[in-house]
This record gives C-alpha cells, structure tokens and sequence, in this order.
C-alpha cells in the first residue's frame, strides 16, 4: 500500500516535472540552445497565477490559462530581443545570455515581488479524489491533467502536422532542412513560444501545490536539466520517459529513505544513467 | 575563441599596468580609509584567484564549467575540517585541500568529459549542488546548516616573530595577496608553456590538435584538475578569513561572480579577467547597492556584454588594436 502511494505520487509530479523538461527539451533541439532562465519562466508562471487568483479574484483554471499565455507572450519577446541572435555552434553564447536572463528575472521579482514566501489557495484546495483506491489531492489531478492533455497535443501537433514536422527536421537534420526551403527563424520562434508556454503553465498547476516565492525555480530548473540529460538532449519522448524516473525515485528516496536521499535522488539517477548510456536514454550516439 | 592571448592588447600599458598594479596592491593597507576597504580587496584577491582558475578551464581549454564553486567550496569544507577536527594547521590543511581537489576533479573529469559540452555544463553545476546538498545533509561530518565555526587565522612567523597575524585586515591582505600571487604566477607561466599552448590548440580545433599528436582528452582533463586546483586553494584559504564554514560557501553567487569576471573580462584574456575580478567585488560595495539591485546590474553587464561583445573587453580591445595596427601598415 505505501509503496503504491509513493509510485503513484512519484508519477504526479514526474507528469508535472515532464512539463518543465519537455519544453527546455523542444527549445534546445530546434535552437541548440540550453535554456538557463527556464526556471525563472517557470517561476512567472507561479507568480501570474498567484496574482490572478489572490489579487484579481479570478478562478484557477481561466488564471492558469492567462498566465501560460502571459509567460508564453514573454518568451517571445525574449527570442526576439535576444534568443534568434545566437548562431549555431554558440552553445556557451546562449548558456550565459540565459543565465543572465534569468539572474535579471529573479533578482527583478525579488525587488518588486518580495523573497516571501505565500500560498495560493483555490476552488481545488483541501479536496481530494480518489484513484485505484488511492487518494490524490483534487489540486495535483488536475495538473497532471494539464500536462496529460497538453504534451499528448503537442505529441500530436509534432507527429501530425506539417508545422510538427517541420519542428521535428529543423532539430533532427538542420541542413537538410534549410535544403528543403524552411525557416528556421520563424520554427525556432514558435519552438521557443510553446517551451516558455509549457514552463509557464507547469508553474501556474504547481502554484497551489507548493508555496511560490521567487527563488523557487532553482531547484526545479536542476530537475528539468537533470530530465533533458537522462532523456538525451532534444529528445521530447525521453524527456517524458526520464521525468516519470525522476518522479518516482524521488518519491521512492523520500517515502523509503529521507528528506535528504529525495533530493539526492535526481543526482543519483542522473550519475547513475550517465555511467551507462553517456548521451543519456534516447540521446544521438555522437559528441556534439 | 580566437583572440586568446596572455599579454595586454596595448603594449606599453602592459609594463605601465603591472607596476603599478603591483605598486596599489602591495601598499593598499596603508592609505586605505578603513578596514572595510581592505576587506573588500582581499575579497577581490580571492575573486581574481578563483576566477583565473575558471578561466584556464572556460577561457583556454574552452570547457564552460560551473564546477568552480563547488572545488571552491570543497576546498573550504576540507581545510576547514582539516585544522578543526584533525588539529592540521591551516597550510598544511590548505595544501591538503588542494591535493583533495585534484583527485575529485580527476576523478570527476573522467566521468564528465566523455559526455557532449552541452551535458558537461549541466554535469559540473550538478556535482556543485551535490556537495552543497551534502554539506546540508551529512550533519556528523559537517555539522550541516550550523557550520564549522572558530577557525583559527594563519599566521607567517620567522623564528618567533609574527611576520603577519591574519587577525587582523591588513594582515590577512598581505597573506591573501602573497599567497594569491604565488597561485596566479604560477598559473601564468604554465599557460605559457607548452601545456598552455595545447589548451589553446585543443579549444581552437579539437581535429587539428589531435593531428599534431596531442591528446584532447588529456588536456580538458588537466586543465579540468589545474582549474580545481585552483579554486580550491582560494577556497582553503577564504574560510580562514571568515572564521566559518557553512554550505552558503556554495551559494551560486559565488559561481555567478566567477563566471560574470571571465565574461566581462575576457575568457582567455589573463589580465583584464584580474582586472575584471577587483571592478565587480569593489563597485557594488562602493555604490552600497541593496543585494537584488546589484544581481540586477550584473545580469544586465552579463547580458549587454555577450550581445555586443562576446569576447568580453579584453577580446574587445585586442581586436580593436589589431584593426588599428592593419590599418597603420
């Protein structure tokens, strides 16, 4: 019964966490580019929803939808400002300019937002539901909801449509695809609105689960990295794979170990997986 | 990459600048106002010191790491527990630090290096959260969020006589700026040498260095083990200033200061990243900024600095010299 409680807690937050890693994942195979502010985009999320809801009054789901298209909005502007200006081969160009993206995000959100830390409350608060006999709260069941429906549309989007396709070339054979006459500009633009989106939204669902403050992207941001390596790099269904792992060793380390060996666990896994399968689970078998 | 150089873009400041950097830095305490300043610039020393071990490994080797922090904290935490809980005095437990470090980076490069340069970025701030996450959590080892506190200040005696008592400010200066020029000499005249110049072939074109018969791997993994070397003797000899150790020696402050220093500098640019290091620890002192403000600005340097010039202002000026020079000819 515990051990089923924690796997099954471990995958609530491996669907969420899948969220975070899917987008960082979908923006460095279109743009090779390893998103160091993801986290503090993930934390806006947080905060627009905390805003819409404590302050505006507005109900949990139309405010999750507000504030991913909000962060979403926000992401493009910094591909046009900043992102679509490094060129292929500047992976360290881009590390340091998201890096400083981020610094600039956080430290701005702590001088106008406060380091407090607060609660959101919801419609969904202090409700659970039950699953296979086991008891979920109702506020969790419905992030992994979101992040069910919308990883399943983007799957659907990237396997289905011309534009998915499109996506799925520029990050698998960039030449090739610039042969075929497409642009990357304008799929990179797009690549980067979906992952700043997806981001933003796993920060709005979680909002009511943990406490938002702005230094809470930091240790999710690892976690999604952590994702992307133990998936492969770019690789959208390893992303998913690697946060169901993560998910549930966390949940497995804390519920069985302790508070210390669940924060170690993402570590583990990660050192673990890298001494067998070094471009992690799906990853290309080439050094970039 | 391809403005490396070990000298000042201009050459008559070269001379000109050392000098007189070694003139300001030798006599600081002596016309300094107060205590304060010259904390701040023992501060700025062990900033130049850690810095210019990311920029052997970032800067030559071409490998961005954000391992840094975490030899810089790993050497802290060693000595630290060296000299408290085994009675080693602070040199010996600072020369053990940095022989411990070695062997993790080694250790460590071997595992990191063979994975792409992207993981290996994500992998080096992974092994400094884990030793951050570990100096938390293993409390019988570390004492966890308490610290080990009452360490004692190095002294360099001759005979009988205190030379310099580390307890106070000016002491400390001197002891931080002997033993941190000591550190950036050597460095200096090690990427000078053949090893120094393999850095640089392998950063440059990993193919054509492996043609000339030079081992990549080799190479990423020594300056991998100098860089930690390094930063774990700056680290070592930090916490003797503070008194104290605690995992906020890791705190990603400390990793962003050392990578914003290169940036702004100049990876590969040995002088101007020293340079660099005393502007970024001395200015937001000096304007009294509050701590997100300064975060703010540096963000911003960091931002405007890799939009408009990626090799930082050393690269800056070095390539502005040579457009000069072509043009005179």
């Amino acid at each position: 019964m515990l051990v089923s409680t924690l796997v099954l807690n471990g995958l609530v937050m491996g669907a969420i966490y899948a969220l975070i890693g899917v987008g960082l994942s979908l923006i460095f195979g279109v743009l090779e580019i390893v998103n160091f502010a993801h986290g503090q985009i993930y934390t806006l999320g947080a905060l627009a929803l905390a805003l819409l809801v404590g302050h505006f009054g507005l109900g949990f789901l139309p405010a999750a939808f507000v504030s991913a298209l909000g962060v979403a909005v926000f992401g493009y502007i910094l591909y046009v400002l900043f992102l679509q200006h490094i060129r292929k081969g500047e992976f360290e160009r881009g590390i340091i300019l998201t890096l400083g993206i981020g610094i600039v995000v956080q430290n701005a959100l702590i001088y106008f937002y406060g380091a407090t830390p607060q609660i959101v409350d919801t419609e969904f608060s202090f409700r659970d539901i039950s699953f296979l006999g086991l008891r979920v709260e109702m506020i969790k069941a419905i992030a992994v909801g979101f992040a069910i429906v919308s990883i399943t549309t983007l799957h659907l989007v990237l396997t289905r449509t011309r534009f998915g396709m499109a996506i799925r070339a520029l990050s698998q054979n960039r030449e090739a695809a610039l042969v075929v006459g497409m642009r990357p500009a304008v799929i990179a633009a797009h690549a980067v609105v979906i992952g700043t989106g997806l981001a933003g939204l796993a920060g709005a669902v979680l909002a009511p689960v943990f406490t938002v403050h702005p230094l809470m992207g930091a240790p999710i941001l690892f976690k999604a990295f952590a994702i992307v390596i133990i998936g492969g790099l770019g690789h959208l269904p390893g992303a998913v794979v690697a946060s169901l792992i993560i998910g549930v060793s966390e949940s497995l380390a804390g519920g069985l170990g302790s508070a210390s060996l669940q924060d170690a666990a993402v570590f583990l896994v990660m050192i673990a997986m890298l001494q067998f399968r070094p471009m992690g689970l799906f990853g290309k078998g080439v050094r970039i | 990459m391809a403005a490396i150089s070990m000298n000042s873009p201009w050459p008559p400041l070269r001379w000109f600048g050392l000098l007189a950097g070694v003139v300001i830095l030798l006599t600081l305490p002596l016309w300094s106002p107060s205590d304060y300043i010259t904390s701040i610039a023992t501060l700025a020393i062990f900033f130049a010191v850690a810095s210019t071990g990311l920029n052997v490994v970032y800067g030559y080797a071409g490998l961005l790491s954000f391992a840094q922090v975490g030899f810089w904290g790993l050497g802290a935490y060693v000595s630290a527990l060296l000299v408290t809980d085994h009675g080693f005095s602070p040199w010996t437990a600072i020369a053990c630090a940095g022989v411990v470090c070695v062997i993790t980076s080694l250790a460590g490069g071997l595992a990191a290096l063979r994975v792409s340069r992207d993981a290996f970025v994500v992998i080096t701030l992974s092994f400094s959260l884990l030793l951050q996450l570990l100096a938390r959590s293993w409390t019988s080892l570390t004492r966890g969020a308490m610290g080990i506190p009452g360490l004692p200040s190095p002294r360099i005696l001759a005979g009988d006589t205190v030379l310099l008592d580390g307890n106070t400010a000016s002491g400390f200066y001197w002891i931080a700026l002997g033993c941190g020029a000591l550190v950036i000499a050597a460095t200096w005249w090690l990427l000078r040498s053949r090893i120094g110049r393999a850095f640089i072939a392998v950063n440059l074109d990993e193919n054509l260095a492996r043609s000339q018969g030079i081992s990549v791997f080799l190479h990423q993994l020594s300056a991998f083990a100098l860089s930690a070397l390094i930063g774990g003797l700056a680290g070592a000899l930090y916490v003797f200033k503070l008194g104290i150790v605690d995992p906020g020696i890791f705190d990603i402050y400390y990793a962003q200061m050392m990578l914003i220093i290169v940036i702004v500098g100049g990876a590969g640019h040995f002088w101007f990243v020293l340079l660099m290091s005393f502007v970024f620890t001395a200015l937001p002192e000096l304007l009294r900024l509050a701590p997100e403000l300064r975060m703010i600005l540096f963000g911003l340097v960091l931002i405007i600095t890799i939009q408009f010039m990626p090799q930082g202002l050393g690269g800056y000026l070095a390539d502005r010299r040579n457009r000069m020079l072509r043009r005179t000819e």
